[in-house]
């Protein structure tokens, strides 16, 4: 039986929907009339950028990827990529730099950009316009060469103390915040198979990053790492693997080493970054906090390496391109972007301004979050010539942790080979 | 159908063949022709795919060649100073002499174990066959996988082999495997002969079957079984096979890169580092190609040398 | 009388001492197999460990985790059949052209033999990194970059010049007779080759074929270098999906690597059986 109230519903619901319906159908024929109008010389159809970058693996390869079309499509570009492993990356972009291939948009490690900068491969960011602003200061230094900007960095990241909450606590210790205490909280919580510290000391630049804020916390430079303030540093280390609460281990650990070293319970505290929260949280039982690594001294300032990636807009010799690519980078760069994927990929957004924002959203970024506004960048004062100190940093490193020389001589004939 | 080497040799079958080599000129030349036609599309491969970079390879080390160069093309004639550049390095005379443990080390271990099991596959027992197909799986697994593997067995605290001896009682404290200069090399010897045992014992049981059966079935008539049937029978027929095991194996043993950088990437304090393996780092760590280029013809120039002497050692007790 | 015949006539207690030889020899075999290929045990152990590593997993997987095979399974099945694409049309390029050479350079007495066999030793000596380099610009150029033909010539470079060295040793003990003996019954070069040669050297052919295979099979770095995009990636490749700058998916890892060696090692087992004893030793007679 067909009521007056059941009626008129019937009527509101029907007007309803003509009022949803009807702007929908209207944009429908608004879109509809644009290749009309694109006939007529107005949007193009999608023109190609290629893309070139190692996120090539899961979470980050689908954060990326999603990324790079939502842009693509944003600025009506296909966006054409390539992910290779990031071994593959420096040995691909030489190859395509001699043949002439380069993509039109290129990820560089921060601390390789400038020397593919002065390759002459790249393009100036500012020829495009692309704002700088808010930025935190050490990102734009190592995407600087030669007063230029090279390239920006989204999101950025950096490493800290993790420890085991429930390990300290047991042991009624609260976080290290000198060096001091962590040679006394590492000493006692090396029980049993659990050592007190993990991090990586090889002999790779992840050791060499890894050092960095030691040495620079205590005052020390990488123009000349044949300094007291490093050497105290080195013997810092030492001392930890003396104690035996640095397992020799470290000596061939990368960093996802650690990691496992720290989930598996075999070590209290480890240094590390924000990209080890997804497997951390699967971790069953495992309860973990972070706090900014220990200074020598109260009141030295905590300095971290800077972490991430840049990108870039090689120089191809097609200005078409290059404009693309260059709209890409800056809606990469974009507010929205950042906040997104440093959500998504556990890593911090580079303007300093979205970090209120960004911490509502990831409220466990806290640590890095503060420690990236002070990161510094590691080709910031060397720029080129970088990689011929960081090998000098970690062999000196492994000479002293195998005891084969003291850390100040250790130092010395590595600093020998920089000349 | 004599049953002694020496009819194998070629001095007698030469001989024999040189009576049918008296032909016109002609068919001389067509001879020729027909014997350049079945090496011809060998030649032509290598000199497309191995010409260019090796007159690369050369020159570049003459030249300052860095990542600019790449793009630009510019790299300046620098003459020796690549060359006393990388020979002065500290690290140049460690790399060197663990080279020369490294090859001596994997080559020693990985032609005897073959050998060894080379001989013993030829008595036909039971699974002979399917064992001899899995002793090759250690080449199918990538190297990226087996460096992972083999750095989680030896890892010091954690890793397999360590608590294997320690459940065996063979020691009391953890071995630093690679993390410690005095043992790592040995460590990467050994993982490198782990690699090389399969390529050994296929080429060498492969020479072993093609020794005919009867030669030993007489020769044991005369008393000659064993270690003198190896001696006398074995060793002298399986000759042309095994030096070019050996030759081939020092020549990519001294190349090997990607297991050692996968296992110590060179340390702990460049206990572990060869020339190849600080070639590579000073290229692609350092974008020094130009002294990356130079150590690697350093490199080639100590297999060219090894090369030679041995080959021509090897000719002189053929000829004998 | 043939020495066939004296080995027929043996005491029984001759034979089951001859079987209990035989039995030890498995053994020993299986023992030292099992202490060879424990890394390859310790592969699989990690493919099914939660998290895929295995610095601290137990000895055995207690409870199997089959992640990491679902992941292999739906991803890198195409890449499987390209990697088996690439190996099997590097063999017999390999093959085709390197058998005439090392005969060539095993029987004929032609004056550039020596430079020719120190040019090949000398290619070996070359890193690997140099030719790859070398050929991406010429690839580039040419057009062959993403092509199976393309890897198929490149990884050939590993083949050819180690098939010509190892076949052209196996070569030089065919005793001359043989293939003198074809030539006299009116064959030419080519027959006596295909007709006389080849099969006499089956072992070398089928041992230089197993070895290109597996150096195609494992190759990363021409894959790397010569492909762009996912078009055309061999499973080497493919593995490096979940081997990331900052997080590696070992299980993945694992688990394809495993995948990846069974149609591999099935082949490997097939070829093995054809390495047969007395190759020459038949023809002589």
């Amino acid at each position: 039986m067909k009521t007056v109230l059941g009626r008129s519903l019937k009527a509101s619901a029907l007007g309803a929907a003509l009022l949803v319906t009807l702007p929908l159908a209207l944009t429908g024929c608004g879109s509809k009339s644009t290749p009309a109008a694109a006939s007529s010389g107005g949007v193009a159809a999608p023109a190609t950028v290629h893309v070139l970058d190692y996120y090539n693996e899961g979470n980050d390869s689908k954060v990326i990827g999603a990324a790079l079309t939502a842009c693509g499509k944003a600025n009506n570009l296909t966006v054409v990529r390539d992910a290779i492993p990031g071994s593959g990356l420096i040995q691909k972009v030489l190859q395509e730099s001699s043949s002439k291939t380069l993509p039109d948009v290129l990820m560089l490690d921060n601390p390789d950009m400038q020397q593919i900068a002065a390759s002459g491969a790249l393009t100036p960011l500012s020829d495009y316009g692309i704002s700088t602003a808010d930025y935190a200061p050490g990102i734009l230094q190592a995407g600087t060469y030669k007063d230029k900007i090279y390239g920006l960095a989204p999101t950025v990241n950096s490493i800290a103390l993790f420890y085991n909450k429930d390990v300290l606590t047991k042991a009624g210790i609260t976080p290290p915040t000198t060096w001091a205490e962590l040679q006394a909280d590492a000493k006692k919580l090396t029980v049993g198979t659990q050592y007190g510290l993990a991090l990586d000391a090889n002999a790779t630049y992840e050791g060499s990053w890894t050092f960095l804020p030691f040495m620079w916390s205590n005052g020390g430079s990488e123009k000349d790492i044949n300094t007291p303030q490093v050497a105290e540093a080195l013997q810092f280390w030492v001392g930890l693997m003396k104690d035996g609460s640095l397992s020799k281990g470290a000596l061939n650990w990368t960093q996802a080493d650690a990691e496992n070293q720290f989930a598996a319970g075999k070590a209290a505290m480890m240094v590390n970054g924000p990209w080890q929260f997804p497997t951390l949280n699967a971790v069953k039982g495992l309860n973990y906090g972070v706090v900014p690594i220990p200074v020598n001294r109260t009141g030295q300032v905590a300095q971290a390496p800077l972490g991430g990636e840049v990108w870039t807009v090689p120089n191809t010799g097609n200005t078409e391109n290059e404009k693309n690519g260059a709209k890409i980078v800056a809606c990469l760069n974009s507010d929205a972007n950042q906040i997104a994927m440093g959500v998504a990929r556990g890593t911090v957004p580079s303007k300093t301004t979205l970090a209120a924002a960004f911490l509502k959203q990831a409220p466990t970024m806290a640590a890095f979050t503060k420690t990236v506004a002070t990161a510094r960048a590691r080709t910031a004062i060397l720029g080129v010539a970088w990689p011929k100190t960081a090998t000098a940093i970690y062999t000196a490193v492994q000479s002293a942790l195998t005891g084969q020389s003291s850390p100040a001589d250790a130092l010395k004939s590595a600093a020998s080979t920089v000349g | 159908m004599s049953t002694t080497a020496e009819v194998h040799s070629r001095e007698v079958t030469g001989a024999m063949g040189s009576g049918l080599r008296g032909a016109t000129k002609v068919r001389h030349g067509r001879e020729r022709l027909f014997q350049w036609l079945f090496l011809a599309p060998a030649v032509l491969y290598m000199l497309l795919f191995f010409g260019y970079p090796v007159v690369k390879n050369i020159t570049m080390s003459f030249q300052d060649y860095t990542s600019s160069t790449f793009f630009s093309g510019l790299a300046p004639w620098v003459g020796f100073s690549n060359y006393s550049a990388v020979v002065g390095m500290p690290v140049f005379s460690k790399a060197l002499i663990n080279t020369a443990l490294f090859t001596i080390g994997s080559i020693a271990g990985q032609f005897v174990i073959g050998l060894a099991l080379a001989v013993f596959f030829r008595n036909r027992f039971r699974l002979s066959g399917i064992l001899r197909s899995l002793l090759l799986l250690p080449w199918l697994l990538p190297l990226i996988v087996s460096s992972a593997i083999w750095k989680w067995i030896l890892d010091t605290d954690s890793g397999a082999l360590n608590q294997f001896l320690r459940a065996a009682g063979l020691i009391h404290t953890n071995v630093p495997w690679l993390t410690s200069t005095s043992v790592a090399l040995l460590a990467v010897i050994a993982v490198n002969i782990w690699i090389g045992i399969p390529f050994n014992v296929t080429i060498l049981y492969g020479g072993l079957q093609d020794i005919p059966e009867d030669l030993y079935e007489a020769g044991s008539l005369d008393g000659a079984t064993g270690w003198k049937a190896f001696r006398s029978i074995t060793w002298p027929l399986l000759r042309p096979v095994v030096s070019v095991v050996l030759v081939l194996g020092v020549v990519y043993t001294v190349k090997v890169l990607d297991i050692i950088l996968g296992l110590t990437n060179g340390g702990p304090a460049n206990a572990t580092q060869t020339i190849a393996t600080q070639s590579y780092l000073l290229s692609f760590g350092q974008f020094e190609f130009g002294q990356g280029a130079a150590l690697g013809n350093v490199l080639i120039v100590i297999s060219l040398i090894f090369a030679i002497f041995y080959l021509r050692a090897t000719r002189r007790a053929v000829d004998e | 009388m043939t020495t066939a015949a004296v080995r027929r006539v043996t005491t029984p207690g001759k034979s089951s001492r001859k079987q209990r030889r035989s039995w030890l020899n498995t053994v020993l075999g299986v023992i030292f197999l099992a202490v060879m290929l424990f890394p390859v045990y310790w592969m699989v152990n990690a493919s099914l460990q939660p998290g895929g590593q295995a610095l601290d997993s137990g000895w055995f997987p207690l409870h199997p985790d089959f992640t990491g095979y679902r992941t292999a399974i739906s991803e890198q099945g195409a890449h499987l059949l390209t990697s088996l694409i690439i190996a099997v049309g590097s063999v017999i390029f390999s093959v085709i052209i390197a058998a005439p050479a090392a005969y060539a350079l095993a029987q004929f007495s032609i004056r550039g033999t020596n430079l020719v066999l120190f040019g090949i030793l000398i290619s070996q000596m070359i890193p690997g990194i140099v030719v790859a380099n070398a050929l991406y610009s010429a690839y580039n150029d040419l057009g062959l970059l993403n092509s199976y033909g393309g890897l198929i010539l490149a990884d050939s470079t590993a083949g050819i010049p180690f098939a010509i060295l190892i076949m052209r040793a196996y070569m030089t003990t065919i005793p001359k007779p043989i293939i003198e003996a074809a030539r006299v019954d009116g064959a030419g070069h080519f027959r006596a080759f295909f007709y006389v040669v080849i099969p006499v050297s089956r072992n070398a052919l089928i041992t230089a074929a197993l070895f290109t295979f597996l150096f195609t099979w494992s190759d990363f770095l021409f894959a790397l270098t010569l492909t762009t995009g996912q078009d055309v990636q061999p499973v080497t490749l493919g593995i490096f999906q979940y081997i990331g700058s900052h997080v590696q998916d070992w299980s993945a890892v694992m688990a394809t690597a495993v995948i990846a060696s069974l149609p591999a090692l099935i082949l490997l087992v097939l070829a093995q059986k054809f390495i047969a004893a007395g190759a020459t030793g038949g023809a002589v007679k």
